[in-house]
């Protein structure tokens, strides 16, 4: 909603850019976490989106012998089928950021529309929905992931596809129940009452009035997610549950373990993966953070 | 008794969605059914001995008779019950788990109430930091640089393994002992130093909202000396957190388990989850997962009832 109302306003010239970008800047350099977070997370983006011009080799080739040490020609050597690591490492960054970012916002959605539902009718679809997500949130997330994602790939899905199912389907209930906490304080407020007075249907009301006070949750809830399913990503792949032919970060520590990389003490083939995947979710993070203290003031130091 | 109720509530589920989750999956025979080996008269009479071609509500009731009497089929791998097969392993786990959240737990308190009480002094921030650092290192990769350092670089720690070859599973001597805390001090660093950290936060922010209360600064006031106040007043009410939280800290350490015993080998029922996976050995995974998860459920009904205990404030019926 929100979003297309911007565009409309876009589109009629009814809004001053400057006035937003001003704002976005604000956001972004508003405390020293968001500034940091930012600023790694946008250096990743650029590695990712620009990997075809940044890349030395192309990760899927052969491009010299196998198990090379680190060299001039090959900075972070390569692995067992001759492949440059370093050119995996920043191709990885999209598999991995677009695998999580994805994750997330279908997690996010599928908690998001839950929390409102149940927020807003409370009673009985409510009783039940918190009553899953409080089964579902003390029980091991990893182990269920892992399980769901095991029977996925018994589908005839596509790998990626099943990873990332697994991943959202076993992160919304946190969701739901922070968005339902939100939602139930919004309810109480007496512009959503005079809103029914006049008429407003269930759904105008809940699109139109409550959604817009959550999606500032929301967004950060997106941006907490996509860290949060990086890691899961990078676990399953890690484990063996990954798409065996795409080059996520976490696949390409699975493969250097199976490999006996660790015995061997070929740290340049696991180490930086895991760096770049630390990286990101800590910029992920810090953004959550910045994000949080900008909408809340009381955190603010 | 309330809180037995809901655990058992909270048991069955769990095995309904592993069950129909298990099943949603499609013909759990679809691997044998592609081996040309196989003809279709003996896949019927595997489909007779699993049960599975009786309709669902039967199998349902089936399975969770089955799942009561502790029968989760039979590991393809092992050629043995699952039960047996998890029985064996699960000791090494819970040996892992229960120290590991013991120590991290204590750890976590001591520390989060230094934070808490010096917030904004170098200490606090530079643990505050290490605790967002380590919050973003994924759990497997922070164990891998764990067995690089120590195993492969130092050669302090063995390479895998709970044990040195050729040792018995349990042996009454102090040279077994030795040999088993030689092999368990990398993975449960790894899992304490992890705990620890991700707890420290909420200690923090719990000390310093206790601080705030008016009983402290009534303490302040009355000219008490500030250990006191420390010792007496703000320890004492931050200890509630760590307890409510004890349980998801559980849950937590059991995904840390899967992926910390899969790389240091170490023979748990992490591992075997991860080995479950590696060998598509569907049942053994399926009976992981329901033993892991009763294990979370017991711990939280424990506390539930330590928590009763402690607080005076809370009382079940």
């Amino acid at each position: 909603m929100y979003i297309r109302g911007l565009v409309n306003k876009i589109i009629t010239g009814n809004i001053n850019i400057k006035n937003y970008l001003s704002k976005l800047w604000y956001i972004v350099t508003f405390s020293r976490a968001s500034k940091i977070g930012f600023t790694l997370l946008g250096a990743i983006t650029i590695m990712a989106v620009f990997a075809d011009f940044i890349a030395p080799y192309n990760p899927y080739e052969r491009v010299a012998p196998s198990f090379q040490p680190p060299s001039l020609q090959h900075l972070l050597g390569t692995n067992d089928l001759g492949q440059d690591i370093l050119s995996g490492l920043i191709y990885g960054a999209r598999i991995s950021l677009l695998i999580g970012f994805v994750a997330a916002l279908i997690g996010t959605l599928i908690g998001s529309s839950m929390g409102i539902v149940a927020g807003y009718y409370s009673g009985i679809v409510d009783e039940i929905l918190m009553r899953i997500t409080d089964i579902w949130l003390s029980m091991p997330t990893l182990l269920f992931t892992i399980f769901l994602a095991a029977i996925l790939v018994k589908t005839r899905l596509p790998m990626v596809l099943s990873v990332i199912l697994a991943i959202s389907l076993t992160s919304w209930p946190s969701v739901a129940r922070l968005v339902r906490s939100k939602v139930l304080s919004i309810k109480a407020l007496p512009y959503v009452e005079a809103a029914r007075a006049i008429g407003a249907s269930d759904l105008y009301i809940m699109t139109r009035q409550i959604l817009p006070n959550v999606s500032p949750i929301i967004a950060i809830e997106v941006v907490m997610r996509t860290a949060i399913a990086m890691i899961a990503e990078a676990s399953l792949s890690f484990l063996g549950l990954g798409d065996p032919t795409v080059k996520s970060w976490g696949m390409i520590i699975h493969y250097a373990m199976k490999r006996n990389a660790i015995i061997l003490g070929y740290w340049w083939w696991f180490i930086p993966p895991g760096i770049m995947i630390s990286l990101t979710v800590l910029a992920l993070f810090l953004i959550s953070i910045g994000l949080e203290e900008y909408l809340n003031p009381k955190l603010r130091r | 008794m309330r809180r037995l109720y809901s655990s058992i509530i909270t048991f069955f589920a769990i095995i309904t969605i592993v069950f129909f989750l298990a099943r949603l999956s499609g013909d759990p025979l679809a691997e044998l059914a592609d081996d040309p080996r196989i003809t279709p008269e003996v896949l019927e009479k595997i489909r007779a001995l699993f049960g599975l071609d009786k309709p669902l509500h039967i199998q349902y009731v089936d399975f969770i008779i089955n799942t009561l009497q502790g029968n989760f089929g039979y590991s393809l791998h092992y050629s043995r019950p699952v039960m047996e097969v998890i029985g064996e392993k699960l000791p090494y786990t819970l040996a892992l788990l229960i120290p590991s959240i013991t120590l991290s737990n204590y750890l976590a308190y001591r520390l989060g109430i230094e934070c808490g009480w010096r917030r904004g002094r170098k200490f606090d921030i530079m643990l505050s930091v290490l605790a967002i650092i380590f919050r973003s290192v994924p759990y497997f990769w922070l164990a891998i640089i764990f067995l690089y350092v120590f195993s492969v670089e130092l050669e302090v720690t063995p390479l895998f393994g709970a044990l040195s070859p050729g040792k018995p599973m349990f042996e009454w001597s102090l040279d077994w002992f030795i040999d088993y805390l030689w092999h368990y001090i990398l993975p449960f660093s790894v899992l304490t130093v992890r705990a620890t950290l991700g707890l420290i936060p909420r200690v923090r922010s719990y000390t310093i909202d206790v601080i705030g209360e008016d009983f402290v600064v009534t303490g302040v006031a009355k000219g008490l000396p500030d250990s006191y106040i420390k010792s007496k007043y703000v320890a004492r009410n931050a200890i509630l957190p760590v307890i409510t939280v004890m349980g998801m800290r559980y849950a937590f350490l059991i995904d840390g388990a899967i992926l910390t015993e899969t790389v240091f080998s170490y023979p748990g029922t992490g591992r075997l989850v991860f080995e479950a996976i590696y060998n598509r050995d569907y049942w053994l995974l399926q009976g992981a997962v329901i033993i892991l998860a009763l294990s979370v459920i017991i711990v939280n009904f424990v506390i539930d009832i330590l928590y009763a205990l402690l607080d005076p404030k809370v009382r079940y019926r």
